[in-house]
């Protein structure tokens, strides 16, 4: 079941990890606070996480930490943790997110993390048949809405377009809506491509984790 | 270029921007962001925006709108900021209030301190009053209590909570001189850590590896998985190893 729920104690005795490493790791951004689920049980309060997501989490920590700083892993894990001014060089971005990226926004150097997940959603659109014009929107409402990439969880990018036939003229406006889920929109226009950020954000993680 | 320093000893306002060390010593105010080496409010002070210098000291009142980031945060007065606060040295010993969350490597209160949302630190150290709305995570937490103090939350790996003890007095210039018995208390929904000593608290649950609850505490429920210790001037209604 992918949407399982895992308490922290089973954390705990699954991962062998102390209240004060989990706690740590938290602070630091290794551990998003959107994967915090509190319930109340019988018990009283307790926290829940998401268990494919902290376990997998926490095994990539434990795997890392001998050679790696607390602060190299978030860079690593949580990019959109990592203190304000980490950027990643331009050949590092175009193999993370695609060569498409290139005709969207060129940095001779320093793109920053919220830049590269513009630049992973506009590549993709292309990719999917869009074009550049349209990409460019969705790279834009991207990297200036930095909030959302800190907290992913349920947001989407929506590109679409509006048909309008006045009088015999008839124009197609492409327009982008950033939103939490669910994102509605209206019935004359139409949906050409759906961002999924939370799973965009993991992606170009991943991909930043292969290339460097 | 040096940035320009700016003393404001009579009334005086200025505006926002970058500076080098600047010093309210009257009444002053800053409409809009500052960036400062060096920011010294002695008077009153009030910032109506963000702000952000290596070294913020407060002594008389000082009121940021916005958020406060510093390397290092000194509070001896009344001292409030509506944002947030990123600080790495982090010390109070006025009155301390943070409309959102606290940020720090270390944190010392000695006063009063009051935080709308979580603080965060490695290290937190208390013989002040506090009430924090969310959760505080330390590596250390180390409370020595004065008066009545709240936090919805505490997680970390070493936690100590110690009650004055027995009969207290107190001389202040500013409260007069106080006695009493018993000295602080502390209310808490759930504490958690892996080293836990808790006296003259009052919690729902407690959680950790090795737990002593000492005298004066109230818990409703302790779960543990090595050790633990009961005072027999605490009470604990449930306990459960796992």
């Amino acid at each position: 079941m992918p949407n399982e729920l895992v308490s922290k104690k089973e954390v705990l005795q699954l991962t062998g990890i102390s209240y004060g490493q989990l706690y740590r790791w938290k602070r630091k951004g290794l551990i998003p606070e959107a994967w915090f689920v509190h319930r109340s049980t019988v018990t009283g309060q307790e926290t829940f996480f998401p268990k494919e997501k902290i376990l997998t989490r926490i095994s990539q920590i434990q795997s890392m930490k001998e050679q790696k700083s607390l602060d190299e892993m978030v860079q690593l894990l949580s990019p959109e943790a990592s203190t304000a001014g980490s950027t990643w060089e331009p050949h590092v971005t175009l193999k993370a997110v695609g060569r498409e990226a290139q005709q969207l926004l060129w940095k001779e150097s320093g793109y920053t993390f919220a830049e590269l997940v513009a630049l992973a959603a506009g590549s993709e659109a292309i990719r999917a048949g869009g074009s550049r014009s349209t990409a460019q929107l969705l790279v834009d409402i991207l990297r200036s809405k930095e909030e959302y990439l800190r907290d992913p969880a349920g947001a989407a990018a929506v590109l679409a377009e509006k048909k309008l036939d006045r009088e015999g003229v008839s124009v197609c406006v492409p327009f982008v809506v950033l939103a939490r889920e669910p994102v509605t929109i209206d019935g004359e226009s139409r949906a050409i491509h759906r961002v999924d950020l939370e799973r965009l954000v993991e992606r170009v993680k991943l991909s930043l984790g292969e290339v460097q | 270029m040096a940035k320009q320093n700016v003393t404001i000893s009579g009334s005086g306002k200025i505006g926002g921007g970058d500076y080098g060390n600047v010093r309210i010593s009257g009444a002053g105010r800053v409409d809009g962001d500052i960036t400062a080496e060096e920011i010294r409010i002695s008077g009153s002070g009030r910032v109506m925006g963000s702000a952000k210098a290596r070294e913020i000291t407060v002594s008389g009142s000082g009121r940021f709108t916005g958020d406060v980031v510093a390397d290092s945060f000194q509070g001896s007065g009344a001292c409030a900021v509506e944002g947030n606060m990123k600080a790495g040295e982090f010390r109070c010993s006025g009155s301390q209030r943070i409309g959102g969350g606290l940020t720090a490597h270390y944190v010392r209160c000695s006063g009063t301190l009051a935080v709308g949302r979580n603080v965060e630190t490695d290290v937190f150290t208390s013989s002040g009053k506090f009430n924090i709305e969310g959760l505080l995570s330390a590596d250390r937490v180390e409370i020595r209590l004065v008066g009545d103090s709240q936090v919805r939350e505490i997680g970390g790996e070493k936690i100590e909570v110690r009650g004055e003890s027995g009969f207290n007095v107190q001389l202040s210039l500013t409260r007069g001189f106080r006695m009493g018995f018993g000295g602080g208390s502390l209310r808490a929904k759930t504490i958690e850590g892996d080293e836990l000593y808790l006296e003259s608290t009052r919690a729902e649950v407690v959680r950790g590896v090795n737990v002593r609850i000492g005298p004066g505490c109230r818990i409703d429920r302790v779960e543990y998985s090595e050790t633990l210790e009961v005072h027999e001037d605490a009470e604990v209604k449930e306990q459960v190893k796992s």
